[in-house]
């Protein structure tokens, strides 16, 4: 079987190193870049987590990666978001300030309404029959965010809940080619990397 | 549901793994990448790593470490601390390989460095290390760069208060290394209600993990030195600690 090549986005503050070294780990080749003629050779265009909505869509839209991103996923390319990469795939965030979103899954992001934060590890419920998220029902995954998606339901595979009586909210969205994981997996150990894998093996070998 | 944490804490002197009593004397235990990949096997919850010795020397964060650390890939979350100077600096631990950040001696030089980073990175991504005592009744401050202690001043408050950063890490750093337990006064008094905590110091028997981990404002208990000297401790102190809500002790899946 074909060795996969994920290209990791570089928007300037994400998590680099640690999505890398874990895809490496997981068996597929990996490009980090932050200009498309890089990100373009690549299998699955990946938008890695961590830093604020407003510096990483100011990122994506000084490198010119927001239209290449938005075209590469019309034209049926995989993409994954992961945390905020999977909040820059909505139409816009109030996190800071109103900014655009990529817009390539109906919905904007917002504060949590239950917590400031929901960090550390939380066990997610998958709402819909999606062979990319069925294993990962009832798994623990790790979970760093203060805003979240709120998506139609039409898009939502996977809400958490912060106790058990909790209102649920969206940790996983997915339309066609498109996924968001609001979780970590590439840091939620053995059960995160099980998942990712069905992610991206779902999507690219569809 | 949201689970409370255990978190596996390395410290590090010289670019080895030491073994910390009291913030005082140190043992060297070995490599940290190692003690990293047994606290990642034995299915700790977060790692933080801790370089003790960078922001005393003006030396910035140890890239070089982080960078070993990064490339086994390990599955566990990595919270850094260590001689973060500069917004620039803590970006560039995130990209490093490392997923929040743990600010001590830049909480009192430069609080505005704390709020600029929280605004590039997230709130999320912070953590306030916070060696405290009970003096007289009365909180204070440790600082171990010059080992004097005063009241928590009315800016690292506000940098709690504000929600620049999301959780502290409540150090008792006098019972740090030792098994006398957890100062609980330390809790008790801290002066936010509403501001996530994390203990550690002192933490060493279940029995102590338990008592604070009830406490409703700690969402986290960090271990140092004691998880190295017993296989798998993280899941065995999960094993003892009944009725808390603790992600299951770890059990590796095997994919199809």
């Amino acid at each position: 079987m074909t060795r996969l090549t994920i290209g990791i986005v570089d928007y300037g503050v994400g998590n680099l190193a640690s999505v890398r070294h874990a895809l490496h780990a997981m068996g597929y080749r990996c490009r980090i870049a932050g200009n498309s003629e890089t990100l373009a050779q690549s299998d699955l265009l990946l938008l890695p987590g961590v830093g604020a909505f407003p510096a990483a869509m100011q990122a994506l839209n000084a490198s010119e990666l927001t239209d290449f991103v938005r075209q590469q996923a019309m034209d049926g390319k995989p993409v994954v978001g992961i945390c905020l990469g999977m909040q820059l795939l909505a139409d816009s965030s109030s996190e800071m300030e109103l900014t655009a979103g990529l817009g390539l899954i109906p919905g904007k992001v917002v504060p949590l309404e239950q917590s400031r934060w929901h960090i550390g590890w939380n066990s997610i419920e998958v709402v819909r029959e999606d062979p990319l998220f069925k294993n990962g029902e009832g798994q623990a995954m790790y979970f760093n965010h203060s805003y979240f998606f709120d998506v139609p339901a039409e898009y939502q595979a996977a809400v958490s809940r912060l106790d058990e009586l909790g209102e649920p909210f969206t940790v996983g969205v997915h339309r066609n080619n498109v996924v968001g994981l609001q979780f970590h997996p590439e840091k939620s150990q053995a059960a995160g990397r099980h998942m990712l894998t069905s992610v991206i093996e779902g999507l690219c070998r569809a | 549901m949201l689970k409370k944490r255990l978190v596996g804490v390395i410290t590090v002197k010289n670019g080895w793994a030491v073994q910390s009593f009291g913030y005082r004397r140190h043992l060297p235990l070995g490599k940290p990448e190692i003690l990293a990949e047994n606290l990642d096997r034995w299915g700790a919850d977060e790692i933080i790593l801790q370089c003790i010795d960078r922001s005393v020397h003006q030396m910035g964060p140890d890239f070089a470490l982080l960078d070993r650390v990064a490339q086994m890939g390990l599955g566990t979350p990595i919270i850094f601390s260590g001689g973060i100077r500069t917004v620039e600096e803590g970006i560039q631990v995130i990209q490093s390989g490392a997923d929040r950040l743990c600010i001590d001696a830049l909480l009192r030089d430069a609080p505005e460095v704390a709020r600029s980073l929280s605004k590039r990175l997230g709130a999320q991504a912070l953590i306030a290390a916070l060696p405290l005592s009970m003096e007289s009744g009365r909180l204070c401050w440790f600082d171990y760069r010059c080992r004097t202690h005063a009241a928590l001043d009315e800016k690292v408050v506000a940098l709690l208060s504000d929600k620049v950063v999301s959780e502290a890490l409540v150090i008792d750093w006098k019972n740090e290394g030792h098994d006398r337990g957890f100062d609980y006064e330390l809790l008790k008094h801290f002066p936010l209600g509403d501001v996530p905590l994390i203990a550690f110091g002192g933490l060493s028997e279940a029995a102590v993990l338990q008592r604070v981990l009830d406490v409703g404002q700690v969402v986290a208990a960090a271990i140092g030195n004691s998880l190295n000297y017993r296989e798998n401790a993280i899941s065995a102190f999960k094993h003892q600690l009944v009725g808390l809500p603790l992600r299951a002790p770890y059990v590796e899946i095997k994919p199809n």
